[in-house]
């Protein structure tokens, strides 16, 4: 296994106001490997992934992408200096990631949401982001919707165009912020499917989610976040059967009923 | 009584003169094309400054909004067209005139601009954020975020209310005959002075302007109806 993590958080806090959302969290998260991000709603999950691709901008605290700080760099005389916009833009184009409310881009069909970044910002010749798009459209079940409008899918179907429209960039990472909790139950399971094959190819990921059995089954390891804090961390198998904090026991114990 | 009458619905003479006054009709047709265009691009303008998270940004857009929308638009023409010259004058200390287009084209431009820029922002902040930290998480730049994924839905959202101002300001650019540009409206006033005879020339005006908004508009808003239908669900 390689030294250096995919993706290394370190101590990072997030306030928004008074409100101290993280105090501090700290994980790796290693080539090929699923990490998912339980808890309570409120507890920072969303802001966390957020902060991974600097979404929201730590207070404190950095991410690495593959050893490379995300928010400052070394200049020409050894010091560190915030990084531009430009060039937090160059890095965050290599994590894809898919919303809960899957943001799709109204204007433009199916195909079109998947190849813009790979042309305007990749700068990909046309015809080749078309053979990505359809195949990373092949790969979601979605090629026969290729030429629709996202306001006249399904909501399953609008998830999968928009982790379609993720995988095209070709990232080094996914990041997933509770991508089935707008769905009906039925529509849950087609995203969980094409996220379980993703990992199954050694997708590296991190998804903060609600399916528990998903978790359990699809991580390497599981984070329970509380109240801003990493509370309990493992292997699933540990976490779901044999957890330390009662605080988790407690939030397990909610979604067996 | 019923002799008055005929005369006015009499629409021989408005024919008859129809060279000149289709010549007034394109000078109508090109200041409305040209106010159309400046009221859009300081109206994009004033707009994304409203919507800057800086304030005094945001207070020079607001400004701008207010001034431009609370002033009458035939005192803003008088007022480009008389007042500003000598301003400006002043300032580079050379005699400065406006031909009678230009001085119709930026007031009508700017009071427009001041109606626009509150349709742009209506249509900017129709779009939800979601949308935007879609285009942020691959790496858009903000410029490319603004060309290819805030205008293009802006511009659909904001297509009905923009058509009616577009037939306003159409309306609006039989004003400047007030300043001698010679429009259709100018023309009719000419040629009544000449032939006694002003009934059936402002009919026939009023019928022109009719007929021609009438056709733009409903041919816009069905060729945008089907536009914008595609992406609302």
């Amino acid at each position: 296994m390689s030294t250096i993590p995919r993706i290394r958080v370190a101590e990072v806090h997030k306030r928004f106001g008074p409100l101290e959302v993280l105090r501090g969290v700290s994980f790796d998260v290693h080539r090929g490997n699923v990490v998912s991000v339980i808890g309570a709603s409120g507890s920072g999950k969303s802001t966390l992934l957020r902060c991974v691709n600097y979404l929201e901008r730590p207070n404190a605290g950095e991410v690495y992408l593959e050893g490379e700080p995300l928010g400052s760099r070394l200049d020409a005389n050894g010091r560190r200096r915030p990084r531009s916009l430009a060039e937090i833009n160059s890095l965050r184009r290599e994590l894809g990631v898919v919303f809960q409310q899957y943001n799709l881009w109204p204007h433009m069909t199916v195909l079109g949401n998947v190849v813009e970044a790979p042309i305007r910002v990749r700068k990909l010749r046309r015809d080749e982001a078309m053979a990505i798009g359809e195949d990373c459209l092949r790969r979601v079940q979605l090629i026969d919707k290729a030429d629709e409008y996202p306001a006249r899918l399904s909501g399953g179907q609008q998830q999968r165009a928009a982790i379609a429209r993720a995988l095209a960039m070709r990232p080094k990472a996914m990041l997933f912020d509770e991508p089935t909790s707008s769905l009906d139950p039925e529509l849950t399971d087609e995203v969980l499917g094409v996220m379980r094959e993703l990992a199954a190819d050694g997708t590296t990921m991190i998804v903060v989610t609600h399916e528990m059995a998903f978790a359990r089954e699809v991580s390497d390891r599981v984070i329970f976040l509380h109240d801003g804090l990493i509370e309990e961390e493992g292997p699933p198998k540990v976490l779901f059967e044999a957890a330390t904090s009662e605080r988790l026991r407690k939030f397990l114990a909610k979604y067996r009923k | 009584m019923s002799d008055s009458l005929k005369q006015a619905l009499d629409l021989s003479l408005f024919w008859e003169y129809h060279g000149i006054l289709l010549q007034g009709l394109v000078f109508n047709a090109l200041v409305f094309l040209c106010a159309a265009v400046l009221a859009l691009s300081v109206g994009l303008g004033a707009a994304l400054m409203r919507v800057n998270h800086f304030f005094p940004t945001r207070l020079i857009g607001t400004l701008h909004v207010e001034l431009f929308r609370n002033a009458p638009d035939y005192v803003m023409l008088v007022w480009v067209h008389f007042v500003l010259p000598l301003l400006i004058g002043i300032v580079i200390k050379r005699r400065v005139e406006f031909h009678p287009f230009v001085s119709a084209v930026i007031a009508l431009g700017l009071v427009y601009s001041g109606y626009f820029a509150e349709t742009f922002r209506a249509g900017i902040e129709a779009i939800p954020l979601g949308n935007l930290d879609a285009a942020r998480s691959f790496g858009m730049s903000e410029r490319l975020i603004l060309w290819r994924i805030m205008l293009p839905q802006v511009v659909r959202r904001m297509l009905p209310e923009a058509l009616n101002q577009f037939v306003s300001l159409f309306k609006d650019t039989t004003i400047v005959s007030l300043i001698a540009v010679p429009d259709l409206m100018y023309s009719v006033s000419m040629v009544t002075q000449q032939e006694m005879r002003p009934l059936p020339l402002y009919t026939g005006a009023a019928l022109t302007y009719f007929l021609i908004i009438l056709i733009f508009a409903s041919g816009v808003r069905a060729f945008s109806e089907r536009w914008r239908r595609k992406i609302l669900a």
